[in-house]
Order: C-alpha cells, then sequence, then structure tokens
C-alpha cells in the first residue's frame, strides 16, 4: 500500500469536499429529515460512487449522463425541496413526532417577530 | 326485541368500523411508513447528491491523481475514506443545527441553505456551456 499516496488523495479530496454544495446539501437535508442515518447512507454513497466511475470510466461518465444535464436536473430537484421548506413548512407537515411543546415555541416565535 | 337486538350490534360488524379498528390496533403500518419514509430518504439524498457531484471537480482531482499514479484503487480509497468524512461532519453539523433551532427556524435555515446549493449548481451548468 502507497501510504503517501492514499494520504495525498485523502487531504486533496477532503479540502476539495469541505464546504462544498454536496456537504451544504448534507446538512440541510440531515437537519430537515427525521433519518440522518439515511441522509448520511445516501450521501456516502452518491459520493463514492461518483467518485468510483470517475477512476473507472474517466472521462466516460459525459457520454453516459452529460454534467450539464445531471447538475441542472440536480439544482432543480434541490430547489424543489427549498421551496417545500421555506414555502409551505413540508417538513413539519410530514413529520408528526415533533412534540406539541416544540410547535408551541415555534408559534410564539412566529408571533413575537409580528409584534 | 330481535329488531332493537340488531340494531345495537350493528355498529361492531360495521366493515367501516372494523376497519378502522384494525387500523388502530395494529403496529404495522407505522413501521412500514417508517420503512418506507427512510429508504425515501435515502434515495432522494443519494440521487439529488450523486447528480450533483457527476463531473466535479472532485472526479477531475481523482481522475488526474489516479492517471499520474497509475495506482488509481489507492487513490479510490484515499478519496472514499475523504467523502465519508465531508459527510460525516456534514450530517453532525446538520444535527447539531437541529437540535440548536425551533422547528420553523430549521426550516427556515434548511430550505435557505439548499436554495445556495441550487443557485451555485446552476452557476456550475453555466459555466460549463
Amino acid at each position: 500500500m502507497d501510504w503517501n499516496l492514499l494520504g495525498l488523495s485523502f487531504v486533496t479530496v477532503f479540502l476539495a469536499e469541505l464546504g462544498d454544495k454536496s456537504q451544504f446539501a448534507a446538512i440541510a437535508l440531515s437537519g430537515s429529515s427525521k433519518f440522518p442515518k439515511a441522509v448520511f447512507l445516501g450521501s456516502v454513497a452518491a459520493l463514492v460512487l461518483a467518485s468510483l466511475l470517475g477512476v473507472i470510466v474517466g472521462e466516460g461518465t459525459a457520454q453516459i449522463l452529460p454534467p450539464q444535464l445531471a447538475k441542472t436536473i440536480a439544482a432543480i430537484s434541490f430547489a424543489v425541496m427549498a421551496a417545500k421548506l421555506l414555502f409551505f413548512g413540508e417538513a413539519e407537515v410530514l413529520d408528526p413526532e415533533i412534540s406539541a411543546p416544540e410547535v408551541l415555541s415555534s408559534v410564539s416565535e412566529t408571533v413575537e417577530s409580528h409584534d | 326485541m330481535h329488531f332493537v337486538m340488531s340494531t345495537d350490534l350493528s355498529p361492531l360488524t360495521d366493515p367501516l368500523t372494523d376497519q378502522l379498528g384494525q387500523q388502530l390496533m395494529s403496529e404495522t403500518p407505522v413501521v412500514e411508513s417508517d420503512l418506507s419514509a427512510m429508504s425515501r430518504c435515502f434515495t432522494s439524498t443519494f440521487v439529488t447528491i450523486f447528480l450533483a457531484e457527476l463531473g466535479d471537480k472532485t472526479q477531475v482531482a481523482t481522475l488526474l491523481l489516479s492517471a499520474q499514479s497509475h495506482k488509481p484503487w489507492v487513490v479510490f480509497v484515499g478519496s472514499a475514506l475523504a467523502l465519508i468524512s465531508t459527510s460525516l461532519v456534514g450530517v453532525l453539523l446538520g444535527q447539531w443545527l437541529s437540535k440548536l433551532l425551533t422547528p420553523r427556524r430549521l426550516e427556515l435555515a434548511t430550505g435557505t441553505i439548499l436554495l445556495i446549493v441550487s443557485v451555485l449548481l446552476f452557476v456550475d451548468v453555466a459555466g460549463m456551456g
């Protein structure tokens, strides 16, 4: 095992991904979800598979699915999720486990902010 | 007498009431919906992040490193470990945020973050064209 190369690839990718959009997406999705473990596994699976494709197929992925198209689809899905959270309060509607005291405190906070 | 008895018993044999009672009694529908919600959560995270990362700079960096070194699997293991770490940091930050904020403020914060991610992706697409 080439430990130098392993360390180099780890540091390169870690720094490239730190504060990148997929990490922001992981923060937002796990924060608004009841299942942070599912978000973690989904995020790891997606990133590792994308990196695996990078190693195996290289530039070939562009022929299967053009990155512009893939990114546009992802951008639209993220925008839809954002709109659900911002305007419809989807998470609260979908999540029956939010306890009454929390709902009450958020309601009183909303009332306060309108004063 | 017989007539009165039958009207008294009818609510018990009413199929609609029966169904409602069964739904209230059994635990399985709750577990099933929990599981499907969990897998939906996994799938939507997986698909959106995968599409967002396809052809991204991380992939380019991995590609360059593996091409230069001729040891693609070492590069893959290093980059996979890095991606697991950044995902873990992201999810832990999200969890911390969800404990810090009230539900409505959390929705506003996470919604804003997702909107920023969406804009960043559109900027990426514009830069590629």
